[in-house]
């Protein structure tokens, strides 16, 4: 049994204008100690799938589906029993350091908080333990620093203390919702790192969300390309980096910005914008981007195919994305 | 906390010139309440006619009332009551209504609806409209007054915290601390409630002066303080008959009552800019 699975997990907002289906029919399959990565623009629905799954979607969310963790769904569960899986079992790090931490407590504080509640220690132990997970996060002069506040540390610092906080009752699926995007790059590389070493050390699950292609690559084993809320590609990270096959994510790379290319080349775009999720298209939601869309995507939602083992992707005109891989779709 | 930090409060406060002179005038009346209950320059429950309305002297400072009491101690005995009445009303108001505010916040939905139609229904009724009806109904008297400003001032703390929580309630923190498993009550707690804690305080300082304004306003109106019991508002009361026969006599339990009102304004404002430096106009 895998540790996670989630089975045709829809989510969807109601507005003033109508439900907003922010997630359709997504399928996860997260084995103990895998790395998953879910990339895609913004909008694309990966914040909302990171929500769902801890089960802190805003009032007017809603879910169908299934998301069995160790088999036992956490849509049927109370707010209650949630709230001992969150942090607990289940960790997330969020985008903004700067705004994450409470600023009337001190780091020492907030990392405590978790330890107490889920492991029960007492306050002693709780500081102890709280200086020892700064020391792992790489915070210098843990025993000073635990009693700073948010305030007086650094953005790296503040978000080294996030993934102390998440990682304090050792859980068993972290989720990391864009980590790095708020960082400076040469911060980013440490920080990512840093969640590497701990999963692999820990021997939990990740899920990396992330808009950063190359973040992707470089960190994960397994990757959901996501695109108006739903997945147009998934598989192993190298079958997908190796055999960059749907349209969106062969336009994703291309949007990429590469060495070598001059100060006056121009970045390559997707034309267009992200579909609007209350009214969404029928059939393929990227039709109106894609350069290979015919009327068949306008009319009929494309089934996932099977390239080769579990690289699945969701188009029509796959033989025409195939052979477009040389030359581009994008110009 | 380390001594820096302390030091840089008591550098804000001391910057804040409606804090110092608000803070002044504060600690000033609470030292004339503190004095009264041990000593009062006359007595305030003698009565002697043939020493009425005497002119100030040596020995009155600020004269004799009608009763030939010392106006002096009466105003001084009077800031007791003040005080009493504005503690009293204004904790009534806090716990009941930050309370309030902070489970309709908490638990939105229909509990925010019902805790917040009811509180707009109560603020249909002016403050004092409805203070002289809960006294209508339990009858005049000092803890009547009290009860009646204190359940005035429940919405208005309800609102405030409501509207200030729900804020806090969309930060990022308040996120990070529902994935790690807090439950409402633990965040409302830890989270929400000392974050907005100054803004409740520096409402409590406005509130209080309310307070004392509609005590002395209820008392003039003979549904608060009953006699012999020394307050503003029944100085002001049997002082307005003889408005043109001794002017003085309203004149200083009017100072009274506004020099306690401006104090307390002015300390809120500094308060404020103590507590709050984002909130502080800029000078």
């Amino acid at each position: 049994m895998a540790l996670l699975e989630v089975k045709e997990l829809d989510v969807s907002l109601s507005t003033a204008m109508g439900p907003a289906r922010a997630v359709r029919n997504l399928d996860i399959i997260l084995e103990k100690g895998q790395t998953l990565g879910i990339v895609g623009e913004s909008g694309c629905g990966k914040s909302m799938t990171a929500l769902a799954l801890m089960g802190l979607l805003p009032e007017n969310g809603t879910t169908s589906g299934e998301i069995l963790m160790n088999g036992e769904d956490l849509l049927v569960k109370s707010e209650k029993e949630m709230c001992k899986i969150r942090g607990n079992r289940m960790a997330m790090i969020f985008q903004e350091p700067m705004t994450s931490l409470n600023p009337v407590h001190t780091v020492g504080r907030q990392i405590m908080e978790p330890l107490r509640l889920h492991r029960g220690l007492s306050k002693k132990d709780a500081f102890t333990e709280a200086v020892n997970l700064m020391e792992r996060v790489g915070i210098p002069n843990p025993s000073e620093r635990v009693r700073n506040y948010p305030h007086q540390l650094s953005g790296g610092q503040r978000q080294r203390v996030m993934i102390a906080i998440a990682l304090s009752c050792s859980p068993d699926i972290l989720i990391a919702d864009e980590p790095t995007t708020a960082l400076d790059v040469t911060i980013q590389d440490q920080i990512l790192e840093l969640i590497q070493n701990l999963v692999k050390e820990e021997g939990m699950s990740l899920i990396l969300i992330s808009h950063d292609l190359g973040v992707i690559a470089e960190n994960t084993d397994k990757v959901l390309v996501m695109y108006g809320g739903t997945v147009v590609e998934s598989g192993a990270t190298d079958q997908i980096f190796g055999n960059l096959t749907h349209p969106y994510t062969q336009g994703l790379f291309a949007a990429m910005p590469k060495l070598g290319m001059g100060r006056n080349g121009r970045l390559t775009t997707i034309p267009g914008t992200v579909p609007d999720l209350i009214n969404l298209p029928t059939g393929c939601t990227f039709t109106d981007r894609c350069p290979l869309a015919t009327s068949e995507c306008r009319n009929t939602v494309p089934v996932a195919f099977s390239l080769e083992a579990a690289h699945k992707v969701s188009c029509h005109h796959l033989d025409q994305a195939i052979e477009a891989r040389g030359e581009g779709l994008y110009k | 906390m380390s001594s820096s930090s302390s030091q840089s409060f008591f550098a804000r406060c001391t910057r804040s010139r409606s804090f110092v002179v608000g803070g002044t005038i504060t600690a000033f009346l609470l030292l004339c309440a503190v004095v009264s209950l041990v000593w009062t320059p006359g007595e305030v429950y003698d009565i002697s006619i043939k020493n009425r309305f005497l002119l100030p002297s040596a020995e009155h400072w600020f004269g004799t009332d009608l009763f030939g009491r010392d106006i002096l101690s009466l105003l001084m005995a009077g800031t007791q009551n003040s005080i009493t009445v504005g503690v009293v009303a204004v904790s009534i108001g806090l716990f009941a209504g930050v309370g309030l505010g902070l489970i309709a916040s908490a638990r939105r939905g229909w509990t925010e609806e019902l805790i917040m139609r009811f509180s707009d229904f109560s603020f249909a009724f002016p403050a004092i409209l409805s203070a002289i009806m809960i006294t209508a109904i339990l009858g005049p008297g000092g803890v009547n007054s009290i009860i009646a400003i204190g359940i005035y001032n429940v919405p208005v703390f309800a609102r405030i915290t409501r509207g200030t929580a729900n804020a806090i309630w969309t930060r990022e923190y308040v996120m990070a601390a529902r994935a790690s498993g807090k439950g409402k009550f633990r965040i409302t707690m830890e989270h929400v409630l000392p974050n907005i804690l100054s803004i409740l305080i520096v409402q409590a300082t406005i509130q209080f002066a309310i307070a004392i304004l509609a005590e002395a306003a209820l008392s003039y109106l003979g549904l608060g303080t009953q006699p012999p019991h020394p307050s503003w508002g029944r100085m002001l009361n049997e002082a307005q008959t003889l408005m043109f026969l001794q002017p003085m006599q309203a004149v200083y339990p009017g100072a009274a009552i506004a020099l306690a009102v401006f104090g307390l304004n002015l300390l809120g404002d500094g308060l404020r800019d103590v507590l709050d430096p984002r909130l502080s106009r800029k000078r």
